[in-house]
């Protein structure tokens, strides 16, 4: 339960020292997460001395983890200095002395300037100070008392001085192990009951003060924003400070995870795709630009409320589904068609699978009654003129869509999608070249591809803004490993496009309903977009409360992005991914799977050839890295996730590449 | 008008259309935009090459990509002197049509370039990627970094073997104005024979990190994407043997014989691949004789073993 400061300090009337942490207790920065500060020097850095300095964030983060090893060889109590870690760091980026000092210079002046007071901490120290009690600031820290002292002064809370000011690396012991609160009791002259601490974290702010006695209090709001530490470069800060602004905003309030996925990351992918959109305007002459349903749906709404206004280019919303392609280009039922329209281990009725292909199927035992996959292929086999009959007219539907909604007129059309492969749209350029007698042409602009994108590179000019076929496999199997993520999150509120209406309908697009889809979508997922679309708009317009703009968004920042909601969740996010289902059958008509998958029984004991294919079918059906980071969290499941990860390093939280 | 710091690629491809439109975007896809390059097709059907070059120019129309069209199929060589022959750039590549760059490698290697003034060739880090090719998919299997260090780019480092492959390198044009083109008389080994001659007028420059992209495909693919070093291992030896025969009677820049330093250098990394192939081959230690170290280790090392223990026990603990 939360107190406000007078509340709080009313519970404790015969308090007489209060001492606090002090990051994330007393002040927090305008990033979401400590170690995006050395992003943030990096980027300084990089702007004014060039690509020396490029791979100092990251390194900056294991300059200290080595110099906490190192000290720890002597005396495992005491904490490191910022001395110590620019020695590490001097050593790994090989810096002169003027260079160290230049580091230094610019991490101290940027934790100033990225400073903000908490609102809780400062309301308690002011009701404190107001009742005339004792101060203290208690902090894990290599930071000297001296500069905590001027960060407090930046952020507005001007009566804190040196002598108030106890941080680990002045003191020979840390919160963490308990020494430094020993040291609290000996330099205030307090005794333990007479002391309350507010801090944020559960081991040093809580349990080691209370084994002495001290009473504590513990808030964790700040904290909510933080994810994996070592994912720290200079691509992240637009998402951080984005998230930043999210956890102060909702500081006062419950933390919804579906406004802060939406205003989020998903808001900066939207707003992705429109600087993709951008770039590609202002290179060419472009007829018309469409969002591909329904992965584009955000960013077409996006772009209605921001840029329709200013730029003339006509945008559509392209509702076109790859089953519709599929189905609207079978000359003959060969196996490709039985593949790719029943599945492995399908059962449906003659009258469902008719509905597949827009025709009744002629079945002799009745069009209800319910067969397997292997009668379902002969039964498509033995009406395969319905069926290629059912396709021309579908053709022509299609095309007839296509031709109202202009993208078939002579010159060049940018289609946005989401990705994966460009097959869907390497389709749709097929059509609308055969339809205009190539006088129209098509480009795909997706926000990643990967690997089997290559084969339609010979049919479809296009690119991916975040992540491409031609990256690093280990960035190809990651973003395999989120598809699912940002499919189910990205999306429109109807059902995929099943047929289009005739010519007398206007060649209306019809949607497939599927209920599990629906039920999501007016529970949480409508939500996510309200919130991205919100979020995305400000950031294309220019007036974001978190300042991010268009012009930051580049390929690496769209990258960064995915890959932190993607390959690090955290675990606020992960409960609220396990909620949903990712559904991708042809007609959208089953329950879809779970993107968090499930954990086989005795997963500790799984041998390394059941690991495979277990790791297999996460990579092809579910959320694997959200599902792994649920997996770690459970202590039956941990080992397995583990062992995952060992076997598959890709699958690991930093997902920066840096060369060490 | 040539402009300066200009760079003329030239990619020679047969019928491997897939391949040739991941080329096509990985040398589009540049951040460094003052180059031109040159599509040879070697004697492959010109409409499938014309249809993916569209494609290309549709997606990046500030590309600039001619086309040449070999009737009939001729050697490698030969294919990239043809388009060399017309360049009038500052410097060169060659990007085989089933490799790949980063897309920051001519920013970063035409900048050394011009920091590096003596340096006739500059040579990237390289990642070999093994890939699958099988039907219309190009799948990779697994990545690995190709070794490479500056001593390898030197004449005694590349004398008895090819050290690099050609996508890593960017050449100076004015190399073939002084040492003429590639030998069009060699099937391969033509880039080798090459770089040892271009060696003779300066120092290649190895700028360490990875922008260059090797793909090999793996033995399981389909026949038609497999690479000519993979597939004609023995082609290579009976050239290799043809050029050290030739080097016989040439000297090598400090004045010893070409043809016999050739020869050394290559029968010790014959001897060295074969060691490396042996080790390779020999079988794991079994997991009886591993333990029985450990505890004889341990044995020996009473506190090292007691931490193990410990260190186990709190992994233990911990989970």
């Amino acid at each position: 339960m939360l107190y406000s400061a007078t509340e709080l300090l009313n519970k404790h009337p015969h308090i007489e020292l209060v001492t606090f942490d002090f990051f994330d207790t007393l002040i927090t920065r305008t990033v979401s997460q400590p170690t995006h500060v050395f992003a943030e020097v990096e980027h300084q850095l990089v702007s004014s001395f060039g690509e020396r300095w490029k791979g100092f964030s990251y390194k900056r983060v294991r300059a200290e983890q080595r110099a906490r090893a190192v000290a720890a060889q002597d005396d495992s109590y005491r904490d490191v200095t910022f001395d110590e870690i620019l020695n590490v760091l001097s050593t790994d980026m090989d810096l002169s002395v003027a260079e160290i000092e230049l580091a230094a210079q610019h991490e101290m002046a940027t934790e100033i300037a990225l400073v903000k007071a908490v609102p809780f901490g400062r309301d308690v120290l002011d009701e404190v100070q107001r009742r005339g009690m004792a101060v203290m600031i208690v902090s894990d820290n290599y930071m000297p008392a001296r500069h905590l002292v001027n960060m407090a002064h930046a952020a507005g809370l001007t009566n804190i001085e040196v002598s108030h000011v106890m941080v680990s690396c002045e003191h020979g012991g840390m919160k963490h192990n308990g020494r430094l609160w020993r040291e609290v009791l000996e330099y205030s002259g307090v005794p333990a009951k007479k002391i309350l601490h507010i801090g944020d974290d559960r081991n040093a702010d809580v349990e080691q003060p209370s084994r002495l006695g001290i009473a504590t209090y513990r808030d964790p709001r700040m904290r909510a924003s933080h994810r994996f530490p070592e994912n720290t470069h200079p691509s992240v800060l637009p998402l951080s400070r984005l998230e930043a602004w999210l956890r102060d905003d909702m500081y006062a309030s419950e933390w919804e995870t579906s406004r802060a996925l939406g205003a989020g990351p998903i808001a900066l992918l939207v707003a992705s795709q429109i600087a993709d959109v951008c770039d590609v305007i202002g290179e060419r002459d472009v007829r018309g630009v469409y969002f591909a349903a329904r992965d584009g749906w955000l960013a077409h709404q996006v772009w209605d409320n921001t840029l329709s206004a200013s730029i003339s280019i006509p945008a559509h919303y392209l509702a076109f589904s790859r089953s519709i392609f599929g189905r609207a280009s079978i000359a003959e039922v060969n196996d490709h068609v039985l593949d790719r329209f029943v599945g492995q281990n399908e059962q449906l009725t003659p009258r469902q699978l008719g509905n597949r292909f827009g025709c009744e199927l002629d079945a002799p035992d009745g069009v209800d009654v319910v067969l397997q996959a292997d009668q379902l292929r002969e039964l498509l086999v033995v009406n395969e003129r319905v069926v290629v009959e059912a396709s021309r007219a579908l053709r022509g539907r299609v095309i007839g869509y296509l031709r109202s909604i202009g993208i078939t007129s002579p010159g060049h059309h940018v289609v946005v999608d989401l990705g994966w492969t460009g097959a869907t749209l390497a389709d749709l350029s097929d059509i609308v070249r055969e339809a205009s007698n190539g006088e129209a042409t098509v480009e795909g602009r997706f926000l990643g591809l990967y690997w089997d994108a290559t084969p339609h590179r010979t049919r479809l000019a296009m690119r991916g803004y975040a992540v491409d076929d031609l990256d690093a496999t280990e960035n190809n199997l990651r973003l395999l490993g989120v598809i699912r993520f940002f499919e189910t999150l990205m999306t429109a509120p109807h059902g995929s496009v099943t047929d289009f209406a005739d010519a007398d309908g206007n060649f209306t697009p019809l949607f497939a309903r599927s209920d599990i889809e629906t039920a999501q979508y007016s529970a949480v997922i409508g939500m996510v977009g309200e919130a991205a679309i919100e979020s995305a708009s400000a950031i294309v317009r220019g007036d974001h409360p978190a300042s991010v703009t268009l012009d930051e968004l580049t390929r690496e920042v769209a990258w960064a992005t995915m890959m932190q909601v993607g390959q690090t969740p955290r675990k606020d996010e992960v409960a609220f991914m396990s909620r949903l289902r990712h559904v991708a059958s042809v007609d959208h008509q089953d329950d879809g799977i779970p993107l968090i998958a499930r954990a086989p029984r005795s997963s500790s004991t799984l041998p390394y050839s059941r690991t495979q294919v277990l790791f297999r079918d996460l990579m092809n059906q579910y959320w694997p890295q959200g599902t792994i980071r649920a997996w770690e969290r459970e202590k039956k499941t941990s080992v397995l996730a583990d062992n995952i990860m060992r076997y598959w390093p890709i699958m690991k939280h930093r997902w920066i590449e840096v060369d060490e | 008008m040539v402009s300066e710091n200009s760079v003329a690629i030239v990619m020679r491809t047969y019928e491997r259309p897939i391949m040739l439109a991941r080329a096509l975007a990985s040398v589009c896809q540049q951040t460094y935009k003052n180059w031109t390059l040159t599509v040879v097709n070697n004697g492959g059907d010109p409409s499938r090459v014309d249809d993916v070059v569209n494609i290309a120019r549709l997606g990046w129309p500030q590309a600039v990509i001619d086309v040449v069209h070999l009737r009939d199929r001729v050697g490698m060589e030969e294919a990239s002197n043809v388009a060399l022959s017309q360049s009038h750039t500052d410097f060169f590549a060659i990007h085989d049509d089933d490799d790949s760059w980063k897309p920051t490698f001519l920013e970063k290697t035409v900048r050394a370039m011009q920091e590096q003034p003596d340096a006739v060739a500059v040579v990237c880090g390289v990642t070999r990627i093994h890939e699958l090719a099988r039907g219309k998919t190009l799948r990779p299997q697994r990545a690995e970094a190709f070794y490479l260090d500056s001593h390898h780019l030197t004449f005694d480092g590349m004398i008895g073997n090819n050290t690099f492959p050609p996508i890593a390198a960017l050449f100076r044009r004015s190399l073939l104005d002084n040492i003429g083109m590639f030998d069009a008389s060699l099937p391969v080994l033509g880039d080798w024979e090459f770089n040892l001659r271009a060696l003779t007028q300066g120092q290649f420059f190895y700028l360490p990190e990875r922008l260059a992209n090797y793909h090999t495909r793996t033995p399981d693919s389909d026949v038609v994407a497999e690479n000519s070093i993979t597939v004609g291992q023995d082609r290579h030896r009976v050239v290799k043997e043809r050029l050290i025969e030739r080097w016989h009677s040439e000297r090598t820049p400090d004045g010893r014989n070409k043809g016999e330093v050739a020869r050394t250098a290559y029968e010790m990394f014959e001897k060295y691949e074969s060691e490396r192939v042996a080790r390779r081959l020999q079988p794991a230690e079994s997991f009886v004789m591993r333990q029985k170290r450990r505890i004889v280790y341990a044995a020996q090392h009473p506190r090292v073993g007691m931490r193990a223990v410990v260190r186990r026990v709190r992994q233990q603990v911990r989970k």
